[in-house]
């Protein structure tokens, strides 16, 4: 998974979808991106709001987006591990995170007791190229 | 038990690893508190009133001897001895309390030295993941798992999967809000079922084939509210995704804008019908999605096979009767702590944590030892921590009651009052816990003072009392027969009386009806709760038809019945103009 800093640039050609997006139909916008494999970036307001998780969740198992799903917003280092198994393929932080703890903090484990929510479509525990 | 693997224990001393990174990071201040604190409420650590308190989990209430006399250790050489409430003359070595959901607490460890009891924690299997936070806690169950005569069929095996199932899934971690999810598979419900965010009941269909009937949506807290069916039958082996369907839409559909209204009970609520229509469309996307797993045949066996076999020889002959204590003592503990059991010859019995001295539910570092030796005599070395706070022997051959009446004594724990106004429960209230807007374990002490007559106690027969300090009803308030809530009003202590609560139960007035107990009335000052408590018993001893509970006339007496018995000990809160009484504000 990509780690950046708040001070990056998102994906040229990002859809970003809102936090409140329960994905039961998908905007055309984002039907495009996806048909496009281009990056979708996914918010979240508060680093303990979840439901973004479960975005990127259906975005890969239900509707089969292979391109980069980017979490953004208040998106801090000890997150990372949850992202990269619900198939977040960047972290962009938000300001003072530092990308080595973010690269630490997926080191803990090498095993869970359930599997990755979406390794079965290639992401998630497989790390994207 | 379960049987754990090298990777179930390595899984745990990761686990504290990373905690203990976590903890150093902070405490290097690297890791402010507003990144720290979910990470350590998903260990178990809260910070509280005068100390952490480290909430560890105990999987569907199954204990063995050799972790409880760990978490002893864990309580002589960690818990500080000084907390406020052992003002009771009692030696110092620390205590723990057992929970309403089968955990353990302690209140007295330093953060510092957290990682250090994690550690020590995952050398025996234990933990403190996911007993707090917006996430899925401690699965609950009946302390009578895989013994009860009433039992369909055994909980456990799905239980110890679920819990797997739950533990750090990274999809889940930050909820709106907890969730709570109780499993029986028995006749009657012994976990509080309708109580909780989603309850699973075993049953089999007409087929004979194995299944859930699931509820979903109860909860208690400010707004007491039962769980509402969303399927009469899912196949075992299909059960974790149709959870899955219920947490995902919960986790994408919950309120995220007001903490107080956040649990699932109000979406539910909120949403009817079109909540459930929207979890079955998500469980029926996920059953259509040929890379959606059940669960295997093969590891369901792995799971099942260290609940399979009981641990005690097999069935035995009723013991012969003479010769035992012909004492009124050891009759009523035979009554009242022993239970029936599947397998002949064979009791349950209680250790009730229940006693003068002490607070509901608590067991100092050499109570928690003697527990564990009278479990390694008695029961296998197995232990079930109940609902009610209390510890259970689930193997005891039924020719060792004598021996187990003696030892149980001695040690403290055969007070004969499991069901009765003495095997109240109650949170550690004010004395311990931040969140309390009252104390209740001077409460307890007294109402234990005030109907220590045995005699009296059993005369009043079945009565649960549930006390909590405070809103968030650790003490089960809603559902007791009698239910105490700790309000703050102008800063003091005061005590909202409820009646006719119900856990779902056949102790309640109508058996498997779950019921919130209702309120009578302005709260009561300190001073008047016990005399308001002790005027209910009166007017039920008084108006009791012949074999009718407490919980029963409860429900057939009118609320005003019980309104005026109460007002008539009012006091300081008694009213003396003819303007109508102020009603409390009931929970919205």
């Amino acid at each position: 998974m990509r780690i950046t800093t708040d001070d990056s640039h998102l994906p040229a050609g990002a859809v970003t979808l809102a936090n409140a997006e329960q994905l039961r139909d998908l905007r055309p916008e984002v039907q495009a991106a996806i048909a496009d494999g281009r990056p979708l970036v996914l918010e979240f307001p508060k680093w303990t709001d979840g439901r973004a998780y479960s975005q990127a969740v259906l975005l890969r198992n239900r509707w089969h987006h292979r391109g980069e799903i980017v979490a953004h917003g208040d998106v801090v280092a000890d997150m990372a591990p949850l992202l990269r198994r619900c198939g977040f393929s960047a972290m962009q932080m938000r300001a003072g995170q530092d990308r080595h703890v973010a690269e630490r903090a997926l080191g803990w484990f090498d095993h869970h007791h359930q599997r990755d929510p979406v390794v079965a479509t290639g992401f998630g525990a497989e790390v994207l190229s | 038990m379960y049987r754990s693997t090298d990777s179930d224990r390595r899984f745990l001393r990761q686990r504290a690893a990373q905690f203990r990174d976590q903890l150093e990071r902070h405490l290097r201040g690297e890791l402010p508190d507003e990144l720290f604190r979910p990470l350590r409420l998903q260990n178990g650590w809260y910070v509280q009133r005068h100390a952490p308190m480290l909430r560890v989990a105990v999987p569907y209430g199954e204990l063995s001897a050799r972790q409880l006399r760990q978490l002893s250790r864990i309580a002589r050489e960690f818990d500080l001895p000084a907390a406020p409430h052992l003002n009771l003359g009692l030696p110092p070595g620390g205590y723990g309390h057992f929970t309403t959901r089968q955990n353990l607490q302690f209140n007295g460890i330093p953060l510092a030295r957290a990682a250090d009891v994690m550690d020590l924690l995952a050398e025996v299997g234990l933990h403190g993941i996911q007993t707090s936070g917006n996430c899925i806690r401690n699965t609950t169950s009946d302390a009578l798992a895989g013994i009860a005569p009433d039992e369909a069929v055994d909980p456990r095996p799905y239980c110890e999967l679920l819990r797997q199932w739950s533990t750090l899934h990274p999809e889940f971690a930050f909820l709106p809000r907890k969730f709570k999810i109780a499993v029986h598979g028995a006749a009657e419900d012994r976990v509080a079922g309708d109580w909780h965010d989603i309850a699973l009941v075993l049953r089999r269909n007409e087929l004979g084939e194995i299944g859930f009937r699931v509820k979903a949506g109860g909860g208690m807290g400010r707004t007491p509210l039962l769980a509402r069916t969303m399927s009469d039958f899912v196949p075992w082996s299909q059960v974790l995704v149709f959870i899955e369907a219920i947490v995902r839409v919960y986790n994408l559909a919950g309120r995220r804008d007001n903490a107080y209204k956040a649990r699932l009970k109000i979406l539910v609520k909120a949403e009817g019908q079109s909540f459930v229509e929207a979890v079955q469309r998500e469980y029926e996307a996920l059953l259509a999605d040929p890379l959606t797993q059940a669960i295997p045949q093969s590891e369901f066996d792995r799971v099942a096979a260290g609940f399979a076999d009981d641990p005690i020889a097999g069935p035995l002959p009723e013991p012969d009767l003479a010769g035992w204590p012909s004492s009124s003592a050891f009759t009523r503990w035979l009554d009242r702590n022993v239970h029936p059991h599947r397998v002949a010859g064979h009791r349950a019995v209680t250790l009730s944590l229940k006693r003068a001295g002490f607070a509901p539910g608590d067991a100092t570092a050499d109570q928690m030892d003697a527990a564990a030796a009278l479990a390694e005599r008695f029961s296998s070395g197995e232990l079930r921590v109940t609902h009610e706070q209390n510890l259970l022997l689930p193997w005891v051959p039924a020719r060792e009651l004598p021996a187990l009446w003696h030892a149980a004594r001695d040690a403290g724990f055969a007070r004969p009052t499991v069901g009765l106004l003495g095997d109240m429960i109650a949170c550690p209230g004010g004395d311990l816990c931040a969140l309390a807007n009252a104390r209740t374990t001077p409460l307890a002490g007294q109402i234990l003072e005030r109907f220590a007559d045995l005699d009296e106690q059993h005369d009043i027969g079945d009565l649960a009392l549930h006390v909590s300090g405070c809103i968030n009803s650790c003490g089960h308030h809603h559902s007791g027969h009698v239910g105490v809530l700790g309000v703050d009003k102008d800063g003091t202590e005061w005590y909202q009386l409820s009646i006719g609560g119900s856990d779902g139960s056949a102790r309640g007035a109508v058996p498997g009806q779950a019921s919130p107990g209702r309120i009578l009335g302005p709260a009561f000052a300190a001073d008047e709760i016990v005399d308001a408590i002790s005027a209910l018993v009166a007017l039920y001893l008084r108006e009791r038809q012949p074999g009718e509970r407490f919980a029963q006339t409860a429900a057939r007496l009118p609320l005003a019945d019980w309104r005026a018995a109460t007002d008539a000990v009012r006091t300081g809160t008694a009213r003396h103009d003819s303007a109508p009484a102020h009603e409390a504000v009931a929970p919205a």
